[in-house]
């Protein structure tokens, strides 16, 4: 596992608290101006106010132990304690919609038993499994939902050799090699031969997954449709967030050879959502790749849209363009995911759409 | 003569230490640990603690929870540095603490004590926002090349960050190793950092290609043929802090509570008394605010971010 050391807290958390705040108590003084209707001996039904009054806010948080909503006075970020039990579960719902989510520490010895030997048997299971956690988008009208995991996310890693090897592999078992014909005189003294260079454990040990979410119905709802796009216009607006968080399900840090981490995040405003699910794996000296999953629901027209992208490269392909910008670390660049998607080829999308 | 006692006071208090302070530190370290053997004699009572990851305040905790070096002995397995905010100051205070209680502290190579995983997972990047340059990154890897490789207890209890070797069946081979020297990637010494415990029936190649994993049958030998009753390891993360595996044979220890700040799970230390009995000590992360609410763990909170 590989992580930049989390620079100071940056200001864009705390600036976007302050422009909330200065804009709720714009709205306020704004909505007091509205309050006396100016009143008119003369109206005509086609005459309408020239700004309606504020809604009341429609969304519903419940959300323990965090700082508030300044929309609604209820709670926004979760925010995870040392001190156990470390457990969060706030949910926020609009018109028909839920969204909830879960944050526990990683799986004890008894849970990872269980899931050593039997939910997710033959796979030798990541270091670090926050299986536990999780982020659900439920309709309740509709009796669908669609959750993040960990337990389906590692159901999708192969159990078969990813053929991917790490960068002194080959230096690694010649070495073996040269040492097991030096000894072969003496093979009494160890126990290896050949056979030892041989992998037993066939599965991925990368833990690539191409997850994107887990549905409540038994079939799908989506429909593929490679022609519709998020709408980012739509996105790009600072509208106020109601609700967000941000988790990972695993990691592992590949015996210090890189880093596999399946990350999830979801923002809530008062008309949309944006969740996207991100798989990141860097090999070092050897490849890169990320998988990202993003969903987006927009409430009033109870549309979910998926959209999926794969992006893969080899690490000195992608570390090269970082090079270019003389950076003093160009390697710090490859521990960031953001970096890593925007340099990496695309090299397969997809979409699909629901339309309840 | 440098005033350890005032430099420890600084470290623990997470002050910053002048370059010109470590260069000597860590030249008066070189020193004092070419001078020990690749596998060191330690007398028991002794504590064996295992992963720090830069955890400094999580390391205060671990002294107070277990006797403190002024009363107590001490054996760390390996990887002090990478991952948590205060990699410097931890390895800094191990080293201070050897130079004044040189026969209470002994410290093995860890796989994070190289320069090539230093420069990735974290070490590296911190020295370098702290001074400015890379100059204590470099003064501590050459501390690094000259740490043991292993430990052995009352002759009974082995030592190591990793695990077991192929190559090298008892514990005088060890003795034979050139270890001053950046870890190689393959070889003996490289399995000692890095080789795992396993449920396989004998040496297995690591799906990773490199590496090795080893089972049971692999420890019994080692336990039977070097005369010793366990082997004493860390390198892997544990959710209770400890694991014991191999029907008593091999134990991990973990000593990095809430490791890298948000796994959630508790350390522990192994106390190893006259008669080599095993204690346990299960120790919690500190909070992320001292008494009087000032910050010493950036706290991770999720920022209200506007992603794509």
């Amino acid at each position: 596992m590989s992580k930049r050391n989390t620079p100071p807290l940056r200001s864009s958390g705390i600036n976007t608290i302050q422009i909330n705040a200065a804009r709720e108590m714009h709205a306020q003084t704004v909505r007091a101006r509205r309050m006396p209707m100016p009143t008119s001996g003369i109206t005509t039904p086609s005459v309408q106010p020239t700004a309606a009054p504020a809604t009341p806010p429609r969304h519903i948080c419940n959300n323990p132990n965090n700082p508030q909503c300044l929309h609604c006075g209820s709670v926004i970020i979760p925010s995870p304690r040392a001190t156990l039990p470390l457990e969060d579960n706030p949910s926020i719902s609009i018109n028909d919609w839920t969204i909830s989510s879960r944050k526990k520490p990683i799986l004890n010895s008894q849970e990872l038993d269980i899931w050593e030997n039997e939910k997710l048997k033959g796979l030798t299971l990541p270091e670090m499994i926050f299986g536990n956690n999780y982020i659900r988008i439920e309709n309740s009208k509709q009796h669908w939902s669609i959750e993040f995991n960990a337990l389906d996310a590692l159901k999708e890693v192969q159990l078969q050799d990813s053929g991917i090897r790490v960068a002194y592999s080959n230096d690694w078992i010649n070495s073996k090699k040269r040492q097991n014909s030096t000894n072969g005189a003496q093979r009494f003294t160890n126990d290896v031969n050949d056979d030892s260079l041989n992998i037993i454990h066939k599965y991925d040990w990368t833990y690539t997954t191409r997850y994107k979410g887990t549905e409540s119905s038994p079939e799908s709802k989506f429909r593929l449709d490679n022609d519709q796009k998020l709408p980012l216009d739509k996105l790009a607006v600072h509208d106020k967030i109601l609700f967000y968080d941000d988790m990972i399900l695993f990691e592992d840090e590949l015996a210090d050879n890189g880093i596999s981490i399946l990350n999830v995040k979801i923002r809530v405003m008062n008309e949309r959502l944006l969740l996207l699910s991100r798989f990141f794996l860097r090999v070092d000296d050897v490849l890169v790749r990320v998988y990202d999953t993003r969903i987006y629901v927009e409430f009033d027209e109870n549309v979910v849209i998926r959209e999926s992208k794969e992006f893969e490269g080899k690490y000195q392909d992608v570390l090269a363009k970082h090079r270019l910008s003389q950076s003093h670390d160009p390697k710090a660049a490859l521990r960031d995911s953001n970096w890593v998607a925007q340099n990496t080829p695309m090299i397969k999308r997809q979409c699909e759409i629901i339309q309840f | 003569m440098m005033d350890l006692d005032k430099i420890i006071a600084s470290l623990r208090d997470g002050k910053h230490i002048p370059e010109e302070t470590v260069f000597r530190l860590c030249l008066n370290s070189q020193e004092l640990l070419m001078n020990e053997g690749n596998v060191t004699q330690v007398d028991t009572p002794v504590t064996i603690c295992g992963d720090i990851h830069g955890q400094l305040h999580d390391l205060l905790t671990l002294f107070e929870k277990s006797g403190g070096v002024e009363k107590t002995r001490y054996i760390f397995l390996g990887d002090f540095v990478d991952r948590g905010f205060y990699s410097l100051e931890s390895f800094l205070l191990l080293l201070c603490y050897k130079l004044r209680y040189p026969d209470r502290i002994t410290l093995i190579r860890g796989n994070h004590e190289t320069r090539q995983i230093t420069k990735v997972y974290g070490f590296y990047d911190e020295v370098v926002r702290k001074y400015g340059n890379s100059n204590v990154w470099r003064y501590c890897c050459e501390v690094f090349d000259y740490l043991s490789l292993g430990a052995i207890i009352n002759n009974s209890i082995f030592c190591v960050h990793g695990g077991l070797s192929p190559d090298m069946t008892t514990v005088d081979e060890i003795r034979t190793i050139d270890r001053k020297q950046e870890v190689p990637h393959e070889g003996a010494m490289c399995d000692l950092l890095w080789s795992d415990p396993e449920d396989v029936d004998t040496w297995s190649l690591s799906p990773r290609g490199a590496g090795f994993l080893f089972g049971k049958r692999e420890v019994d030998q080692f336990l039977e043929k070097n005369n010793v009753e366990l082997i004493a390891r860390a390198h892997q993360l544990v959710m209770e802090g400890y694991k014991e595996m191999f029907d008593g044979g091999l134990v991990t220890v973990w000593s990095a509570p809430n490791y890298c700040y948000r796994c959630g799970n508790v350390a522990a230390v192994l106390k190893i008394d006259d008669d080599l009995n095993r204690e346990y000590t299960i120790f919690e992360a500190v909070q992320a605010q001292n008494e009087v609410g000032n910050a010493i763990i950036p706290t991770k909170k999720s920022q209200m971010d506007y992603f794509l």
